[in-house]
């Protein structure tokens, strides 16, 4: 088979459906990052000129261009849109876009859970914009503090448009961090271990992490603001045994290693272009390595740096202290890397060099003000005056916006296969250079003089005036900058001439492939013995198109790539993709039914739409499924590989480990609320403790260790070839024995809007309730399964994937059992 | 995975005790232990410093185990990995818990 016919081979496989109602379909992972990147663009559009009102309001004293309802809606929307709907959007995109490419695979691991995570996004970040165009913006401040965002202070809906609108697009990000991890830790080109694997994706990998580590505490925290806002239970109404603090801590949990999420993905960018541009090699790959995981762990323990001034103990200040200057070491052993690598190489000063050094300024100025604000006397200096608002964006803009505008003109000819017309953005650049520094520089100086966050205008007497007015002119200044960007590229999009491949003739797989990228990636994929590989075989673009890979004999309308050992690379088994589907759109749609059902109040809606993506997922699962074994598959280069869902590892059982990891944190901050309220909060002890049974205890334990022990046993009988039921219903039964327990304990509560203790035990008997329902789903499915002919000793995928849910059910159940029931016994 | 672990372990634990013994002072200070008199200090101050050690010295174990060849790995990338993390651990886990040696108030 020659090259053009393979090509037209894998592009009927892989392409996505023609014209725009392919958009609704497509699974395609450059199709939705690209869709993911527009996106992104267009909320910072708006963000932008949410932030050119802001600017035109404070440019004078005493003025009257928006009134203080509007103002506070601005800012509110502007943090919002940038924080969620530009910053995490465009490394998700970005990511997408690139890492399969990158990796040397076809796509990613679960590219219609891509598909599902962009219809999340787009359609919460459309609820949010539809309230802005309606007039009932979230106002409350992008970190949304109780009690003011609290139902006594905020009673409308505004609030509750943040709550949920925010947490319907969080579920994009923890899609995108499950795709992310499971595809860079088991879909790469076969013999690209760890230490082989380009920068970015180590980035990638540890941002990934940190997004399902660091979401769930803010998922959590919104949950229970919109319960107490939607129902009344007080978690943070401190004359009911609730405190405000608790939402702090949890925003903050989240909050504090948002910035590093934010500012990681970029610092991956900037590791992958500096040696580029410098024409020689990554200077401290490994340490690089080593100061991403140490800056992420570390990032998790700074979060109270955010609370310097809200009078927690003198202790904890100290010890946040001593953790947020520690921080600074690993993000400065990526700093001299970087050096480094620019001084042994011979820089050249293309166009992603110069947002590069936009990038060193700007944020060595953000981290140095980063580590003032770290000290605890300065903090209660400056904290909520725009000193902070300066130093923010030093390092979000710094640290994230100049690097990606770096990479846009980076990757750009390979998403375009065209190279750059005009000298438009060196022009751009400099605008936004100057622009950007006397805004922000004047802000610092402004804060210094006194100037509080958040307000909408000023006294003439307070001389803040030119200074303000200086910081108004040049964020347009920056604006006009950013708008000269975008004609840049419009203009490269459409109007300049072809480039030829791999122009800045870097060594990463990314460049390996067609420009623009084949639908498919890779027409057969490569074997890897190094870093970077277009160094080592200058032409392997050229035998991968010929075949001369893994994989390269397409067969009849099947999606396949390899998956390998994580460490090793070592291929492990054939992937085959499902093809293009508007489940993900359907899905998505659904789940906005539910979330548009609790904010409008219409509450008989919200089971329904349960249920309606409850039975999406069944048919999503069930259409994986297949009725006969496959066996042994040649993958090409002499390797006969089993199929992924022929095994006990499926790309369904590490998705769900990683998925667990987010849940499970969910319910660690459920408990450390929990810890809180008791120990921090005023109003404790309750009045009314929940009524122990050692029966209910005892038995509900018993029922989720049965459960957990029996469908293991299920699974054990099935790689034997043994009749199944008589394992497989007792599971079910010992499941829905652990969903009559927490029906009962719900039933038994202390009425839960009189303490916050009621209303804890609350969630934690929902939560558990809610597992011990879907883990029942699950059974029931698998029982379906086995009953159509779906399992075999061989296709044994599924049952893994149930006993992992069935083990976290039994966990949650006996911890979420000794929460409730062991208070009253010792009390 | 185990490769995972290995590379993560240090810090995990890191993360582990800072949360324990940030939950250990709150703890402490709910009890009263700054009341409860004993040789040299009080209960709170020797229950955090004992803390403090014990994890400084259970982060020296793991350095020291990631180094033997049983509980280490064949691959050079991730040993070296791995060590550095725990060098980073023990750094953090002395630095960042440090301020309970020194400063043991509830107020």
């Amino acid at each position: 088979m020659n090259a053009l016919r393979r090509h037209r081979k894998l592009q009927a496989i892989w392409a996505s459906d023609p014209g725009w109602k392919g958009w609704t379909s497509s699974v395609n992972h450059s199709d939705l990052g690209r869709m993911f990147l527009f996106t992104a663009f267009f909320f910072f559009l708006v963000g932008g000129v949410l932030a050119m009102l802001i600017r035109a309001q404070l440019a004078t004293p005493d003025s009257a261009f928006v009134d203080a309802g509007a103002f506070a809606q601005f800012f509110t929307m502007h943090g919002t849109i940038m924080m969620f709907l530009f910053a995490i959007p465009a490394f998700e995109g970005l990511a997408i876009y690139l890492l399969p490419k990158m990796l040397g695979t076809r796509d990613l691991a679960f590219p219609r859970l891509t598909a599902y995570g962009y219809w999340c996004y787009a359609f919460g970040g459309a609820l949010l914009l539809v309230a802005m165009l309606f007039g009932i913006a979230p106002n409350g401040g992008w970190f949304m503090y109780p009690p003011l965002t609290g139902p006594l202070y905020s009673p409308g809906i505004n609030t509750d448009v943040w709550l949920i609108g925010i947490t319907f697009v969080e579920i994009s990000a923890i899609c995108a961090a499950v795709e992310f991890t499971v595809s860079i830790l088991k879909y790469r080109a076969p013999g690209m271990s760890l230490d082989k694997m380009p920068i970015f994706a180590w980035y990638a990998l540890v941002t990934s992490l940190m997004i399902l580590t660091g979401f769930p505490p803010l998922i959590l925290g919104s949950v229970l603001l919109e319960v107490e806002r939607a129902f009344g239970l007080p978690f943070f109404q401190a004359d009911l045994g609730g405190d405000s603090l608790l939402w702090q801590h949890l925003f903050w949990l989240f909050g504090h290693p948002e910035v590093y999420i934010i500012f990681l993905p970029a610092a991956g960018v900037i590791s992958t272009v500096i040696p580029v541009m410098a024409r020689t090699t990554l200077l401290g790959y490994g340490w690089i390595v080593a100061s991403i995981m140490a800056l992420a762990f570390l990032s998790f323990g700074l979060w109270v740096h955010h609370m310097f001034t809200t009078g927690i103990p003198l202790m904890g200040l100290a010890f946040f202290s001593a953790a947020s200057t520690l921080v600074a070491v690993p993000t400065g052993v990526q700093i001299f890397a970087w050096i480094g690598t620019l001084w042994k190489g011979r820089p050249e000063l293309h166009m992603p060099m110069l947002h590069i050094l936009g990038f060193f300024v700007t944020f060595v100025i953000g981290g140095l003000t980063g580590v003032m604000v770290a000290v605890v006397p300065f903090d209660w200096q400056a904290h909520d005056t725009a000193f902070i608002t300066a130093h923010l964006h030093y390092v979000l803009f710094g640290g994230f916006v100049f690097p990606m505008l770096a990479g846009i003109y980076y990757w750009l000819p390979l998403v375009s296969g065209r190279k750059r017309l005009f000298r438009l953005g060196e022009l751009a650049f400099a605008l936004i250079f100057l622009g950007f520094h006397s805004t922000f520089l004047a802000m610092h100086w402004v804060g210094l003089l006194g100037q509080r966050r958040r307000i909408e205008t000023y006294d003439a007497e307070t001389g803040w005036g030119t200074i303000n007015f200086i910081s108004s002119v040049s964020s347009f200044v920056m604006a006009i900058g950013l708008a000269l960007v975008l004609v840049d590229i419009i203009i490269h999009a459409f109007v300049a001439e072809r480039s030829r491949r791999n122009p800045w003739q870097a060594g990463t797989l990314e460049w390996a492939g067609m420009s623009p990228p084949a639908s498919y990636n890779f027409a057969s994929l490569p074997e890897v013995s190094d870093r970077t590989p277009l160094y080592d075989t200058p032409d392997l673009a050229n035998r991968l198109a010929m075949g001369d890979g893994y994989l390269g004999a397409p067969k009849a309308a099947r999606r396949e790539t390899l998956m390998v050992d994580a460490a090793s690379g070592r291929p492990e088994a054939l992937v085959i993709y499902p093809g293009n589907t508007r489940l993900p759109i359907l899905m998505a749609a659904m789940t906005g039914g539910f979330f548009l059902s609790i904010l409008l109040k219409l509450f008989w809606f919200t089971p329904l739409a349960l249920a309606g993506v409850a039975a999406l997922a069944l048919v999503w699962v069930w259409q994986l499924g297949a009725r006969a074994d496959q066996g042994l598959q040649e993958a090409g280069r002499g390797a006969p590989l089993p199929l992924a869902s022929e095994g006990d590892r499926s790309p369904g059982w590490w998705g769900s480990i990683f998925l667990l990891v987010a849940n499970a944190t969910f319910f660690g901050s459920l408990l450390f609320g929990y810890a809180f309220l008791w120990t921090v909060a005023p109003g404790w002890p309750p009045a009314q403790w929940f009524v122990p049974s050692w029966a209910e205890l005892g038995f509900g334990t018993g029922a989720a260790l049965t459960g957990a022990v029996a469908q293991h046993l299920s699974a054990r009988r099935n790689r034997a070839g043994a009749a199944l039921m008589t394992a497989l219903v007792p599971a079910l039964l010992a499941t829905a024995a652990t969903v009559v327990v927490f029906g009962l304990m719900l039933f038994r509560l202390p009425p839960p809007d009189g303490h916050a203790y009621a209303a804890t035990l609350l969630v934690l008997g929902a939560y558990g309730l809610a597992h011990a329902l879907l883990v029942m789903l699950m059974q029931g499915f698998l029982i379906l399964q086995v009953r159509r002919g779906y399992t075999s000793p061989r296709r044994r995928a599924a049952f893994a994937v149930v006993a992992l849910w069935t083990d976290y059910l039994a966990a949650i159940t006996v911890l979420i059992l000794l929460a409730v029931h062991l208070p009253g016994m010792i009390m | 995975m185990k490769e995972l672990l290995r590379v993560l372990l240090p810090l995990l634990v890191w993360l582990a005790s800072f949360s324990a013994i940030y939950g250990l002072h709150g703890l402490g200070c709910a009890l009263g232990w700054t009341e409860v008199a004993l040789p040299v200090t009080s209960l709170f101050r020797w229950v955090l410093f004992l803390a403090w050690t014990a994890t400084i010295f259970f982060q020296l174990l793991l350095l020291l185990a990631l180094r033997t060849q049983r509980f280490g790995t064949t691959s050079s990338f991730i040993r070296r990995l791995s060590i550095t993390n725990s060098w980073t651990a023990l750094i953090a886990t002395f630095w960042t818990l440090y301020p309970i040696a020194v400063s043991s108030t509830c107020g």
